[in-house]
């Protein structure tokens, strides 16, 4: 099953190929999230804020608006981009896992912040969802290193390392996640 | 007064990463204002518990330098004989299972070594004011609310400890 209300109208196995490319690619996450939150933005006012070359942010704004990710906003230069929000709901087997814009924000960070790297490199996408959610909680102080660590499985240390990770992360989508 | 200063484990992850400078500016605040932070013993078992942690950049955290500098102490177990400490520790429990929705039971006693460490502190009159740096909310909450309901009236501070707060920090937090 993949569910993914669009107003570009792509279907969901199209967007599912554009999704996997959010998450392989940390730089174009990156892109994609900055938009999303900040839209709707000029190209150079990326490369101002992210530390992305120059080239790589229009092939990457291209590629973001070919596969209906990203709409320009103005007609005159320097044209304005906007981003839609997208939620993918795969499941598999009885598991079921969205992907959200929080979740590709944060996978956009490993690039930056290499506590999630490793995170991935161990538990993978699947661990970093659900790691993020406790990172929801975390945030509200409903949750702490100490629990997570024993529904998750983790020690606390790596508990708490990746909920600091991933703190800004749920902290800035906060809303989205209610 | 006497005021004593907990740090928690996630004070120190704060602290991680590959130029440590975070950790510097803490270790120099401590030791200007010329006080120590006390680690209970639970929280000195997670710092060191687990050799994965050292794949993660915020891992690899030179806390011990600051048992060596006298900065850092950790403290003896905790008196669960002191009928305070263990009464504190079990209505703590019970409010972190309900600020987290959890059962009771699977709360455990790391969870409350922070409450208890600071009841005990305040109990035994090494203190008059315990300050509480933690990233555990519900236990930062617990001790504010729990303490004063034993006489410890505003003697009790939870501050959480963000990435602000240590990239700020200065001696001044501890005066």
């Amino acid at each position: 099953m993949a569910q993914s209300p669009s107003r570009s109208g792509r279907p969901p196995i199209q967007q599912l190929q554009t999704v996997a490319d959010l998450l392989e690619t940390p730089a174009l996450a990156q892109l994609y999230a900055y938009i999303l939150q900040h839209g709707p933005v000029t190209v150079s006012e990326m490369i101002d804020e992210l530390d992305i070359p120059q080239g790589t942010a229009y092939d990457y704004v291209q590629n973001l608006e070919t596969s209906g990710l990203v709409e320009k906003t103005s007609e005159q230069r320097p044209y304005e981009y906007d981003a839609e929000s997208i939620a993918l709901t795969l499941s598999t087997d009885g598991e079921t896992q969205t992907i959200t814009p929080a979740l590709i924000a944060a996978v956009a960070r490993r690039g930056e912040d290499e506590d999630i790297d490793v995170y991935i490199e161990r538990h993978g996408l699947d661990g970093l969802a659900v790691a993020l959610e406790y990172a929801y909680e975390y945030v509200k102080g409903s949750v702490n290193h100490r629990i997570t660590a024993r529904e998750l499985d983790l020690s606390p240390l790596e508990a708490e390392i990746i909920l600091q990770s991933l703190e800004p992360v749920a902290t800035e989508y906060a809303d989205a996640s209610t | 007064m006497k005021t004593v200063y907990i740090a928690d484990t996630g004070v120190f992850v704060r602290c991680g990463g590959p130029d440590n400078d975070k950790f510097q500016r803490l270790r120099r605040a401590v030791r200007q204002a010329g006080v120590s932070l006390r680690i209970p013993q639970r929280v000195y078992e997670e710092l060191g518990g687990d050799p994965v942690a050292d794949e993660y950049p915020s891992g690899t955290i030179p806390y011990s330098n600051g048992f060596e500098e006298g900065w850092i102490i950790v403290t003896d177990e905790l008196d669960y004989t002191n009928s305070l400490v263990s009464t504190v520790m079990d209505e703590a429990r019970r409010f972190i299972a309900n600020e987290t929705g959890r059962d009771e039971d699977i709360t455990e006693k790391t969870d409350t070594a922070l409450v208890g460490l600071a009841a005990q502190l305040l109990d035994t009159g090494e203190a008059d004011h315990v300050v509480l740096l933690t990233t555990d909310k519900p236990a930062g909450r617990a001790a504010e609310s729990l303490l004063p309901q034993h006489g410890f009236s505003g003697s009790v501070e939870f501050r959480y400890v963000s990435v602000e707060y240590l990239e700020t920090i200065t001696a001044d937090a501890f005066r």
